[in-house]
């Protein structure tokens, strides 16, 4: 029955064969689509500006340079965006894990009359939901007049909300995963409810606090409406605004642009392999199990 | 009890220790971007444009502190936010800036409401009459509201008006008559790109002619000078939009004829484009600012080295051509606690001493002292044809609903650029949006 | 067919919660929530109410004057209904083919074959770029004259005057649109095959016995079955492209013209460039309203088959 189903209604070797070829053709493209304009941002990255400019256009024959990444984080503030990119993503993600974890557990374990836990669990969805432009007005004037515009400190403090909600639906789905006998058995030995989330549950799910934590950074890394918004000086800019500001200058300097897009790039790339068998639930919110 | 527990064992704790630090950090950062405070002695903080404009004004704030000890704050903000941000503070009078710098388009907004101190009892009281004449007419008149002849409420500090780009060698190589009308340089377009450009015998690919024509700032800039050339205004006398009148549509028009010489996609086009097709010696001909001058005699920059040439811009029928002006201005905001320290740092960045140094740090002056100076000119052969231009250049409508109006005429502009509308529609629908703008201001 | 079976991972949706009536009522879930609801309520509720009250005036500070008038000028504002109208376009037309191409490569993935670890990973890298970096990338690719997709056609001999992408008026958004594409069909396949192989084997041997066709099968047992997980995939795809910004901003910054310009950019213009807040606090309450009544009717879909 299984090995019928296997290969199909097809059932005839030639048929299966071109079938396969066919399929291995329509895969290649789909592989070429998705990878050669990364590769060729890539390749501005390293050729002289002459070979940029190129007509027709050099893939693979062109002298490497590196004085792109030289001009960028050198010559100028790149190094200095990627710190701060980094400082708020990190920051960030630590001041959202926290209370975030905390809220999960308690809407994955208890019941709370009139249904108020999924009714809690679903309004802080919905926090998630809102177009970022409805949030980035009233945020933009309210951080003018408690005078944080400019800082890194409004960044964090954005992206925290803005994490705030992820953390506690991917989460709170890890939690319910969790044997609820597993913790009973340590309320029973008499520790308490803190106690047993801390010895017995937290390491059970692991795992999922260091998945949950990883798509919180790649969320603040890669986010750029309210780092746009927020932070207009050298100090206070993250990556993207720093290589948007790049774009809608006088001038277009390519090979910098794209030298700070593959750095921008790199960690994210590492962070999504690393979690790549939880990519699918953190794309997801939680929502599809992957 | 169970705090006791907690602190036995370690899981959270160097999550609360990580969380501790990043407060302390951020804390940290916030006290570094409050900077010091106010120590009682004689302080002044000025608002200043990150760019060139900005940095001579930078460099002048420390010889000023090594002068006199009076300690100058600066802060700074790129063109984008530099508005919004002095709009804000202004309006909430909170005081914080002694001086803005601010581009002349803004200049009518803020003036409209009523935040900037009236500059004539500080001259008074210092037994002047007021700015004196060596400052170019045409800036001075930027500075009052209303134009020319108002309260005046600003010195200009970077005087910028558009010179026309044109390659010399490519006009004296095919003979080319001098540019003196925008028929002119139609005709000189067509024959470089007939000589020059793709399919011709040479084999070249140079473009007659190039302009930013993206929606926004760009287009309309580049567009003014034809506009005004062919004898169209922005409103009537009465003040209504006239952007439909038959000289208006007759000059858009006229671009899009220019536009079939100009390299495809001219329609997204901004300045990195246009000056990367003139640095590349891919185009003939542009309207450009003079802070691209320098670039062209730049051999790391510049393929056509010495071969670009400054003017003022075209005319039409037997009239001179026009230049947009653009310049910086500063300004003592009204809630400033330093008005009298603030005016005095104000005439001496003003004075032509200071402005020459200006001059030699990239900026155009805003006296006609300076830019007769022979250094200067020595240094800067472009200088005659700036002074040109600016003496004869044409401000944009003064109006404070500048921004919102030059934003919807650019939309249709660029429209009517990528042949979405035809001139009639374009200018038709900008007419009716920018009556609406003004409407909603009533 | 296959009708009473329901493929388990699915009801995690919105998993029932445990009763956990042993203990007495304690504080305790109160006071982990409490932290949570708090940020939430400081910096999503509070900035929303602020923001109706911002809509409802105009001017700043003392200056502020209460009014209609940032709502009433919606109705006449042909630019902000251009805006909508793009936003909508935009999309319809990317959720429609990043639905169908992510389907297709979720079926054609969807059995074991050499490499398909390595292709999913491949898959993964539009998706995971910066959003801004993804602008760049493709300002490289469509720059109509030295960009790589017009300089590879010219080399095969296509004729590539008229291809500005996005420059052209005609071209542009389809040109965002095609970037969009690129950049979340992955999603869509990801989410897609992890419905796919959620689904267990004995509806597709019943069908077998049954005789179905292939094409017959597909319709009748992997379309119904896989339902959640399309809904999930178009739930989501929807909510980000009502709110697309980042990469037209790089890209195209709405123009030429307003060619390619979103709601959410001009909402940010209105404000940022224009300090008119008010007037972007009204429109931006237009795209609220539009994102929930959307969201509303997936979520009913959802539980429509979570209760069938």
């Amino acid at each position: 029955m299984r090995r019928q189903r296997a290969t199909g209604r097809w059932a005839t070797v030639d048929r299966s064969l071109f079938a396969r070829l066919i399929k291995y053709a329509l895969l290649a493209v789909a592989l070429l689509a998705a990878l050669a304009p990364v590769y060729w941002m890539l390749t501005i990255s390293l050729k002289t500006e002459v070979e940029q400019f190129a007509v027709p256009p050099r893939w693979f024959s062109f002298a490497p340079v590196l004085t792109h990444y030289r001009d960028a984080f050198v010559a100028r503030s790149f190094g200095q965006y990627l710190l701060t990119s980094a400082f708020v993503a990190v920051v960030s993600t630590v001041c959202a894990m926290l209370p975030g974890t905390l809220a999960a557990y308690a809407l994955a374990r208890f019941r709370l009359p009139r249904k108020l836990d999924t009714r809690l669990a679903l309004w802080i969805l919905s926090t998630r939901m809102f177009p970022p432009i409805v949030t980035a007005v009233p945020l933009f004037l309210l951080m003018r007049d408690v005078r944080l515009l400019n800082t890194r400190a409004a960044l964090v403090i954005v992206y925290t909300a803005f994490n705030l909600p992820f953390v506690v639906w991917m989460m709170r789905g890890f939690f319910q995963e969790i044997p609820r006998d597993l913790e009973e058995a340590a309320l029973v030995d008499g520790d308490s409810r803190l106690g047993a989330l801390r010895r017995v549950i937290l390491p059970l799910v692991a795992p999922g606090l260091a998945a949950t934590a990883v798509f919180c950074l790649i969320i603040s890394w890669n986010e750029f409406l309210f780092a746009l918004v927020l932070t207009q000086t050298d100090a206070a800019m993250t990556l993207p605004v720093g290589i948007a500001g790049r774009v809608t200058q006088y001038e277009i300097k390519w090979g910098v642009m794209s030298a700070a897009g593959v750095v921008a790039m790199l960690p994210i790339l590492v962070f999504a392999l690393a979690v790549q068998r939880y990519l699918v639930r953190g794309l997801s919110l939680g929502a599809v199990k992957g | 009890m169970q705090t006791e527990k907690l602190k036995r064992k370690t899981n959270l704790r160097p999550l609360v220790a990580v969380v501790l630090l990043a407060l302390l950090l951020l804390n940290s950062c916030q006290s570094q971007s409050n900077g010091g405070g106010g120590d009682g002695a004689r302080q002044l903080t000025l608002a200043v444009n990150s760019g060139v404009e900005g940095d001579a004004l930078k460099q002048a704030a420390r010889d000023y502190e090594a002068q006199t000890g009076v300690r100058v704050q600066i802060a700074e903000f790129p063109y984008s936010n530099l508005f919004e941000k002095e709009l804000v503070d202004l309006n909430a009078r909170t005081g914080a800036y002694d001086l803005i710098m601010l581009d002349d388009p803004w200049f009518p907004r803020f003036a409209t409401q009523d935040v900037l101190t009236d500059l004539a009892p500080l001259y008074q009281r210092r037994n002047l009459k007021g700015p004196d004449n060596d400052f170019l007419a045409a800036s001075i008149a930027l500075c009052r509201h209303p134009y020319e002849t108002g309260t005046l409420y600003a010195l200009p500090y970077v005087g910028n008006s558009q010179l026309f780009f044109y390659r010399k060698d490519l006009f004296e190589k095919h003979a080319l008559r001098p540019l003196e009308s925008w028929d002119d340089v139609l005709a000189a377009a067509r024959i470089i790109q007939e000589r020059e450009g793709a399919g011709s015998p040479d084999g070249g690919r140079v473009y007659g002619y190039v302009m930013r024509a993206a929606q926004g700032n760009a287009v309309v800039a580049d567009f003014m000078p034809i506009f005004w050339a062919f004898g169209a205004e922005m409103f009537d006398a009465s003040g209504r939009p006239s952007v439909n009148s038959p000289e208006a549509v007759r000059a858009l028009k006229f671009m899009l004829e220019l536009g079939k010489y100009a390299p495809r996609g001219y329609a997204s086009f901004n300045a990195d484009e246009v000056s990367a097709h003139l640095l590349q010696g891919t185009a003939a001909m542009s309207i450009n600012w003079p802070a691209w001058i320098s670039a062209f005699s730049d051999p790391a920059r510049s393929k056509v080295t010495g071969r670009m040439e400054f003017t003022t811009l075209p005319g039409a029928g037997g009239q001179a051509g026009r230049a947009e002006i653009g310049n910086w201005l500063i300004a003592i905001p009204r809630d400033s606690k330093n008005v009298e320290a603030a005016f005095d740092f104000l005439l001496w960045a003003t004075s032509a001493e200071q402005l020459k140094r200006s001059a030699l740090r990239g900026n155009p002056p805003t006296r006609r002292s300076v830019f007769l100076d022979a250094e200067l000119l020595a240094k800067f052969p472009s200088y005659p044809a700036q002074l040109r231009s600016l003496e004869t250049s044409k401000p944009r409508p003064r109006t404070p609903l500048w921004n919102e109006i030059e934003n919807t005429f650019g939309i249709f502009l660029s429209k009517a650029n990528s042949g979405e509308l035809t001139p009639e529609e374009a200018m038709n629908q900008a007419n009716d949006e920018i009556l609406k703008i003004l409407e909603r201001s009533k | 067919m296959g009708k009473g079976l329901k493929a388990k991972k699915w009801t995690a949706v919105f998993p029932p919660v445990y009763p956990f009536t042993r203990l007495p009522i304690s504080p305790l879930p109160y006071l982990l929530v409490a932290p949570t609801v708090a940020v939430l309520v400081a910096l999503s509720v509070y900035p929303l109410i602020y923001s109706v009250r911002v809509s409802l005036q105009t001017g700043t500070g003392a200056r502020a004057v209460w009014t209609l008038s940032n709502f009433t000028r919606l109705a006449s504002d042909r630019f902000f209904q251009d805006a909508l109208a793009h936003t909508l376009v935009y999309a319809a037309v990317a959720l429609t083919f990043e639905f169908l191409l992510g389907l297709s490569l979720a079926l054609l993935l969807n059995e074991r074959m050499r490499g398909r670890g390595l292709f999913r990973a491949a898959l993964l890298v539009p998706m995971m770029l910066p959003p801004v970096v993804v602008g760049v990338v493709w300002r490289l690719m469509l720059n109509p004259n030295f960009g790589a997709i017009n300089g590879t056609l010219k080399s095969f001999g296509f004729d590539t005057e008229t291809l500005t992408w996005t420059a052209s008026p005609t071209l542009a958004l389809a040109s965002v649109i095609a970037v969009d594409i690129w950049q979340w069909t992955p999603f869509v396949f990801l989410v897609l095959l992890a419905g796919l192989q959620a689904i267990p084997q004995e509806p597709y041997e019943a069908a077998l016995i049954d005789g179905s066709s292939a094409w017959q099968t597909f319709l009748h047992v992997t379309l119904p079955l896989l339902r959640p997980a399309i809904l999930i995939a178009l739930l989501l795809r929807t909510m980000d492209l009502l709110r697309v910004f980042d990469q037209i901003f790089i890209l195209t910054e709405g123009g030429p013209g307003f060619a390619t310009e979103t709601i959410s950019l001009y909402i940010y213009r209105a404000a940022f460039r224009f300090s008119d807040f008010g007037y972007a606090a009204a429109m931006s309450f237009v795209l609220l309203l539009l994102t929930n009544i959307i969201s509303l009717f997936y979520i009913r879909l959802l539980n429509r088959q979570e209760n069938a």
